[in-house]
């Protein structure tokens, strides 16, 4: 076996092992389907805990399927990302600062296979998590609020993949750049949400973006988004992924010194 | 033949050399030892060695591919894979392919005596069995070169007496370099003497040639009383320094030759108990060479 299937044998082990593999996904389900459960039982999870007065009344309109799909992807863009950022600040960070990357770093390590590796399967993890909390999340939304474009719901988790993919690419570059797994969660998050509300109070003047990629695919379920934008800003995205890669194996082996002996 | 040539190392951290401009050769199937005060620079020289760090100038020459193992003053494993497993990627990275991996991850286990616990997860491992593991996986892939950085500082005397006398069987086919304070383990094992002091190589040499240089030979003479030792002392006009009933005579150039020594007690050794000749212990001339104290 070369040195990439060793290490993506080992990723996956300790994956496996820390039950990583388990719990995201599960965080992911119970998200996805906490969504239409909670819509559907508004009103009377509002009439137990709410306090209202005798007699208050509230009208409220039924969301449409899509909506509650949407929903749970901005339930993911908060929740689910912030999972991501906890669960794989430390995959490298962690490593040189506990002192158990210094015995792989001694040895003659392809940083390219230790970095993809990584990138492989913390990828595979998170975008398991993501389809099996949308699929979760559209049984219920179909048995409490009716059915979804079953096509429209597939461009939409595989034009919302990739937005999870970047999202996986920038946590693992900053766990190679930074310090510790705190540092590495902190600015991950920060250049995900700060990149998010820039997008959003001035992205009108710039239709192509990897930030714009959640949004085109919410649109998917409704009718579709502007295809040029969205291919454009597809393409856009994956080349920022590629450069994302290398940058990562780049900083891997750059900052391969700073593991504790 | 030389197995690794260092010339001119060099770390510097932000103007501060924590190794200076170190030069030494080490031959095939020797053991030296690297000695030095904490911060002396043993571990950032024994880092560059291995690849991990990258030297400001210098260079290291190697006449062999991916022939170096490493074992770091406390090793670190993945918690979640057991021996075997960490054994076995270890020499697959090292470029060590399938069934051999595991054939000799297996018979590194046993020689380091972990064949019991194989399939024991790592993160369940004392610190004596973590060295013994760290110990392995640097010689799994049968390496030319072993680089151990204070292998056995951190074990109690059993451990510590087991791990050196599994080095020394090593020793036969494989050349190391260790970094220790444990300057008994240092005359136990060693070919060569390397004494960092400052990030700086202030002598080298064999055990030999570091106490001739170092030693300062002298006749210890111990007397019954210091009544005794006294008089002796005062009958005798060669230069000596006694302490209570002991005395000691350099033996140098001008001072007295065992002989003469001897024929002096025979007819001025009144309550003479016992002569020895002695030599500076290698603890005495890390002193005198390194300067701690």
């Amino acid at each position: 076996m070369n040195q990439f299937g060793v290490l993506l044998k080992k990723e996956w082990r300790e994956n496996v092992r820390n039950y990583k593999l388990f719990w995201i996904p599960t965080v992911f389900i119970l998200l996805g389907i906490l969504e239409p459960v909670t819509n559907y039982f508004l009103p009377q999870i509002l009439d137990s805990v709410g306090n209202l007065p005798e007699g208050a009344v509230f009208k409220f309109p039924i969301p449409m399927p899509e909506q509650i799909i949407a929903a749970i992807m901005g339930q993911y863009q908060f929740v689910g990302l912030l999972i991501i950022a906890l669960a794989y600040m430390g995959t490298i960070a962690g490593e040189r600062r506990s002192g158990t990357a210094t015995l792989l770093y001694a040895r003659p390590l392809s940083f390219s296979a230790y970095f993809i590796s990584k990138w492989i399967i913390a990828s595979v993890i998170a975008l398991l998590s993501v389809w099996l909390g949308f699929l979760a999340g559209y049984y219920y939304t179909y048995l409490l609020f009716g059915s979804v474009d079953l096509m429209g719901l597939v461009q939409f988790m595989a034009s919302y993949s990739l937005w999870i993919l970047l999202v996986v690419s920038i946590v693992m570059v900053s766990s190679a750049m930074m310090p510790n797994a705190g540092l590495a969660a902190a600015v991950s998050l920060g250049v995900i949400f700060i990149s998010q509300l820039v997008d959003s109070l001035l992205g009108a003047y710039w239709p192509v973006s990897p930030m714009k990629l959640p949004a085109y695919a919410a649109a998917w379920l409704e009718t579709a988004p502007d295809l040029g934008d969205f291919w454009w800003s597809v393409g856009v995205t994956i080349v920022l992924i590629a450069l994302l890669i290398v940058l990562g194996i780049f900083l891997s082996r750059k900052r391969a010194a700073t593991t504790k002996v | 033949m030389s197995v690794l040539e260092v010339k001119g190392l060099t770390k510097s951290y932000n103007g501060l050399l924590a190794a200076d401009h170190i030069f030494f050769t080490l031959e095939e199937g020797t053991a030296t030892a690297l000695i030095g005060p904490n911060g002396s620079g043993k571990t950032t020289t024994l880092s560059m060695i291995a690849g991990l760090l990258k030297e400001t100038e210098g260079t290291i020459k190697r006449d062999f591919k991916s022939g170096v193992g490493f074992l770091p003053q406390y090793p670190h494993f993945f918690p979640w894979l057991t021996a075997l497993e960490f054994t076995e990627m270890a020499a697959k990275i090292s470029g060590v392919d399938g069934k051999k991996a595991r054939q000799q991850s297996v018979r590194a286990l046993e020689f380091v005596g972990l064949g019991s616990t194989v399939n024991k997860k790592t993160g369940a491992f004392s610190g004596g069995m973590k060295q013994r593991l760290g110990l392995a996986q640097a010689i799994v892939h049968q390496p030319k070169l072993l680089l151990l950085d204070e292998p056995v500082s951190s074990l109690d005397p059993t451990g510590r007496r087991e791990i050196m006398n599994l080095l020394k069987s090593l020793q036969k086919d494989t050349t190391i370099l260790y970094s220790t304070h444990i300057l008994n383990d240092a005359e136990e094992m060693t070919d060569q003497l390397l004494f960092l002091k400052q990030g700086k190589l202030v002598e080298q040499g064999s055990l030999a040639e570091v106490k001739s240089r170092y030693a300062e030979p002298k006749i210890r003479l111990r007397f019954e009383t210091e009544a005794a030792a006294a008089a002796f002392e005062e009958r005798m006009l060669w230069q000596m320094r006694r302490q209570r009933n002991v005395i000691d005579l350099p033996l140098s150039e001008n001072g007295p030759t065992m002989q003469q020594v001897l024929e002096a007690l025979a007819h001025n050794g009144n309550g003479i108990s016992g002569v020895d000749r002695q030599t500076a212990s290698l603890e005495e001339i890390f002193h005198k060479v390194v300067g701690a104290k």
